[in-house]
């Protein structure tokens, strides 16, 4: 039976969210069900964390979720500054909503890489390596980054 | 044999629901809990009354379906003698009913409504129901102050357009299911659109600034004739436009869309509006040591003044903040006034 699963990718003050589902059938490309984001709302962080802490969990349940891929906080190359960890706070958030709803795993950018040999942005960047691995709904070229979570995901479960 | 488990009791009045009345209960397990009785009223024969109650029993089943902390619980549903009884979570901070009688409410108070309120309602259209009559008076606070949705004697799951009908209150009404094609998300989202705009500007100016909407709906058009308070920003307007517009393509498809659009919006500055009469409306903004004031004296049709000023908590002077120059027009008056208030 096919899987639903969906990634997510966290920033200081939005969620981008790309709904698939996985075939049975290992060479058939995933299938895009839908790619929206979710706003943190404007004003205190904390009632915002709160709407989109239940904003997730109910996206998964009524939706039947089956899994959850959130990309892994990583150490900036710069220096660190408050938008970083206003991310971190909200990544927190998502992945105790999304753990609360279904399997839920987190990835760390260098495991991406090494799934496919090649840097993430390499392959975000590669139209052909998109119309290879999707079909169905539109994919929002800002997307891409979430659903290389699940691409990954399906090649190394 | 004595009774250990003790009956529903039942307590206080708390109103008038669509389908009846709403009683404060007292019950064995769940504690204080909202008792809508519905009873047999004299026209009902007894074969309709079976029907009756057969479709409340299908409603209080599908209801169960509908859990979620944004959405009243609906406990049992039993009968006594002439009536039917549904037993419910209570909701002690009452409906928003009452806040739209007491006057506007703030930009952060209708933001967290309509939040809380789209957060249930993503979770009854993901479920394949429409709520069909969303209205201030449907909508209950529990004791921390969340919004819930309440009153599911229309909620439907046959989600398909054409199978609702217009039942509901019809201020409430989309154009299109005046025109006959039904009810959808679509309405839903038209009907929270003007839940929002009525506790916005509270039953006053509702009444008294705005045209019957069931007299205006139908012909189209209705959202560019609604009047605004100034002070409601214009982000705040073009979402709620866009929640209620006429034409269905124009309007945001789903509660996801809705979400994303109202958490954007601005909550501050948190202006209240402790007036609103036919002839006068009074804002106040607090901050630590002064209270801002503004007051627009409507005098007639076409005859307006405003003045706003800074008045000290302790002790100090009044400051002059505006004025209008002379008495002026209805569209001057709200082109300065939303001058001011930007």
């Amino acid at each position: 039976m096919a899987t639903r699963c969906v990634g997510l990718m966290v920033g200081s003050g939005e969620v981008t969210v790309v709904d698939t589902q996985i075939p049975d059938d290992c060479d058939a490309p995933i299938s895009l069900v839908t790619d929206v984001t979710w706003k943190l709302p404007t004003g205190d962080r904390q009632k915002g964390y709160e709407t989109l802490f239940h904003r997730c969990k109910d996206y998964l349940e009524v939706n039947g979720i089956d899994q959850v891929v959130v990309k892994a906080s990583s150490v900036p190359q710069g220096k660190a500054n408050g938008g970083l960890l206003d991310s971190a706070e909200l990544r927190g958030v998502i992945m105790c909503a999304a753990a609360s709803a279904c399997e839920t795993r987190v990835l760390k950018k260098e495991v991406i890489s090494r799934t496919y040999g090649r840097k993430v942005d390499d392959c975000v960047n590669d139209d052909a390596f998109w119309a290879e691995k999707l079909e169905g709904a539109k994919l929002r070229k800002g997307s891409r980054e979430a659903a290389m979570l699940v691409i990954a995901h399906r090649a190394r479960p | 044999m004595t009774s250990v488990v003790p009956k529903l009791q039942i307590l206080d009045k708390l109103g008038n629901g669509h389908f009846g009345e709403v009683f404060l209960g007292q019950d064995a397990v769940h504690g204080q809990v909202a008792v809508k009785v519905v009873s047999r009223k004299a026209e009902n024969d007894d074969e309709e009354w079976v029907d009756i109650r057969r479709e409340f029993l299908a409603e209080a089943q599908h209801l169960k379906t509908a859990t979620h902390r944004n959405v009243v619980q609906v406990y049992g549903i039993d009968e006594v003698e002439d009536a039917i009884r549904f037993t419910m979570a209570y909701c002690p901070g009452g409906s928003l009913q009452a806040h739209f009688e007491r006057g506007p409410m703030t930009l952060a108070a209708v933001r967290k409504v309509a939040i809380d309120v789209l957060i249930g309602l993503h979770a009854l259209h993901g479920r394949e129901m429409l709520h069909r009559d969303i209205k201030p008076g449907n909508i209950l606070l529990d004791h921390l102050g969340m919004a819930k949705l309440g009153d599911f004697g229309l909620v439907t799951d046959r989600l398909l357009l054409g199978y609702g009908s217009a039942a509901g209150y019809v201020d409430h009404i989309a154009v299109e299911v005046w025109q006959g094609r039904g009810t959808s998300i679509k309405s839903d989202i038209w009907a929270l659109g003007m839940t929002l705009f009525r506790l916005l500007h509270g039953q006053v100016w509702y009444v008294f600034q705005n045209e019957c909407p069931a007299d205006v709906i139908a012909q189209g058009g209705f959202i560019e004739r609604l009047r605004w308070l100034p002070h409601v920003p214009k982000p705040w307007r073009k979402v709620i436009r866009k929640m209620m517009a006429d034409n269905t393509n124009d309007r945001y498809a789903t509660t996801q869309e809705v979400l994303n659009a109202i958490s954007a919006l601005p909550t501050e500055p948190e202006w209240t509006v402790p007036i609103v009469t036919e002839d006068l409306v009074r804002w106040e903004l607090q901050s630590p040591k002064r209270l801002n004031v503004v007051e627009w004296n409507i005098h007639g049709q076409r005859q307006h003044e405003w003045r706003a000023w800074s008045q000290p908590l302790g002790k100090g002077n009044n400051r002059s903040l505006g004025a209008s120059t002379k008495v002026i027009g209805r569209n001057q008056v709200d082109r300065e006034l939303e001058a001011y208030f930007r």
